[in-house]
């Protein structure tokens, strides 16, 4: 019974891992940026919601309107920045982690390092619950997952059926062909890492319906993120969906059967046998990107 | 429609191409003849932008382009068949094809250039929900033309369009480009087969070591001695 409680609440929190992990899996498969400063805006998107909901008493969700524009154009502005400066795709991981440091500072600064959670009354979702059978699912967990399905596959239809979509997989694939059908590479990198710090901030937003802040969350993210890249595929947005579920999926039902201190030696134990098996990620088909 | 005056071009950081001057009036189709190495390649990636590193004028249709990247050259009716034809693997025919009608100009009209792009390739339309990296090599280099038809050009870019074909294959493929030829579309063409060069070309061009060694109509160039020994190496 706990089994598959724990089973169906690591679905429904794999929905969350897989927002969070689509942004570094796009921008690193598309644009060559492996982007650690998404965890900074992440973070950043879940203290602007804490601010304006605790400050302004304006719902969680609504704090949207303003966190979404502030990390569209943040996003934006440092992709800009990269292409000025041209950084490499190893470069890039050096920068960014640099960059997630001084946001993690920052951040300590203005709010301080202390746990810090949105307070009841301003946070409507934080003590409602769904009962079904005799299954509870938290309202938090069950608007993360709703929300980050819909983003998901929203950004993976816009990928397959629209010209912006072929454009930037064309880019993905080969560059300057890409550049002689008429796509301007500073152009759609820069929108597209705008979009991704959009979903930064709907995953920032998402992650302090349900849990206390601090600072250091940030690192706290990137295991589990990154094995959600390297078993969905990079690049590969269904796959990272069915990767989060999976990680979601496997390290709840691990720290229910085993102990929660298992949980990562299992996760990590999977991902490297997933990386011998299918380096390429677990469900792309044949030599994709 | 393309004037090239005293074009200087680099392939890395090796100069490949020195004071190449030739033209494409509107509605023909040009030769470029020569051996490997003689610069016909990096002749095609100047004009479309794609070597960051030349100088010289090069004009399409009154504009200079010279100094351009190659998504601005593009929005000026330029499209390339690039050598090794490089279509997207990864992705559909059917989305190659609408990715060549990238440009502003093309996708308005992008279902009318699938069509005229299906009337000259029929197999591309029975392909068209298949990656294009599973396609034979004569259907990818249909594709690659396809897709830059779909650019709507007014300058047709190939090079060595029958690079690895079957020579049924090669037949289709020429039988394309004078198909759009005779659409009014300009072709420079490179290509390596003399024959089937000239044969579609009106004019042509002979490089050697980088520079133009010959110029003339097809007849005088398919007559013409130099040719015979720079291009088959007698």
């Amino acid at each position: 019974m706990t089994t598959i409680q724990a089973a169906l609440s690591g679905i429904l929190l794999g929905g969350l891992y897989a927002l969070m992990a689509a942004g570094v899996s796009v921008t690193w498969g598309v644009l060559r940026i492996i982007n650690l400063a998404h965890f900074g805006m992440i973070l950043l998107g879940a203290y602007l919601t804490f601010e304006l909901a605790t400050a302004w008493r304006v719902n969680p969700l609504v704090t949207l309107v303003v966190s979404v524009p502030a990390m569209f154009v943040l996003g934006g502005a440092l992709q800009w920045a990269f292409d000025y400066l041209r950084v490499s795709e190893l470069n890039s991981l050096l920068i960014t982690f640099g960059l997630l440091i001084v946001v993690v500072q920052s951040v300590s600064n203005v709010w301080s390092a202390d746990f810090q959670r949105m307070a009841a009354e301003v946070n409507p979702y934080a003590t409602e619950s769904v009962r079904v059978g005799r299954f509870v699912f938290p309202v938090p967990t069950l608007l993360a997952f709703a929300i980050a399905l819909l983003v998901i596959l929203g950004a993976h239809l816009v990928l397959r059926r629209t010209f912006i979509g072929r454009a930037l997989r064309a880019y993905a694939e080969d560059r300057p062909i890409a550049a002689a059908f008429g796509i301007d590479h500073r152009r759609i990198g820069v929108l597209l890492a705008a979009v991704t710090g959009a979903t930064a901030a709907v995953a920032g937003m998402l992650f302090s319906l349900a849990n206390a802040l601090t600072p250091a969350t940030a690192f706290e993210w990137f295991g589990t993120v990154f094995a959600v890249v390297i078993l969905g595929g990079i690049g590969h947005l269904v796959g990272t969906l069915a990767a989060g579920v999976l990680v979601g999926l496997l390290s709840s039902v691990v720290s229910v059967v085993l102990s929660p201190a298992t949980a990562p030696f299992v996760l990590f134990s999977a991902i490297v046998l997933a990386l011998i098996l299918r380096p390429q990620g677990l469900f792309t088909v044949g030599a994709t990107r | 429609m393309l004037e090239i005056r005293q074009l200087d071009a680099f392939y890395g950081d090796a100069q490949a191409l020195w004071g190449v001057t030739m033209d494409v009036h509107d509605g023909e189709t040009v030769a470029v003849l020569g051996t490997n190495g003689a610069g016909k390649s990096t002749l095609v990636n100047a004009v479309a932008g794609l070597h960051a590193k030349r100088s010289g004028r090069i004009s399409v249709g009154g504009r200079d382009v010279a100094a351009l990247p190659a998504h601005k050259v593009c929005e000026y009716g330029v499209a390339v068949v690039p050598e090794g034809r490089r279509v997207f693997p990864g992705m559909s025919v059917y989305d190659n094809l609408c990715l060549g009608a990238y440009r502003r100009t093309a996708r308005a009209e992008y279902r009318k250039g699938l069509d005229r792009v299906h009337d000259i390739f029929p197999r591309l339309r029975q392909r068209t929900g298949q990656l294009a990296g599973s396609l034979s090599g004569g259907e990818q280099q249909m594709l690659a033309i396809g897709r830059a038809l779909m650019a709507k050009p007014t300058l047709l870019l190939l090079d060595e369009p029958s690079l690895g074909l079957a020579p049924v294959m090669t037949d289709e493929v020429f039988e394309a480009i004078e198909a759009v030829n005779a659409q009014g579309v300009s072709v420079l063409l490179v290509e390596q087969d003399v024959d089937r060069a000239l044969e579609a070309a009106s004019r042509g061009y002979l490089l050697a070591e980088g520079r133009v060694a010959g110029a003339g109509t097809s007849a005088e160039l398919r007559a013409s001695d130099t040719v015979q020994r720079s291009v088959l190496g007698i």
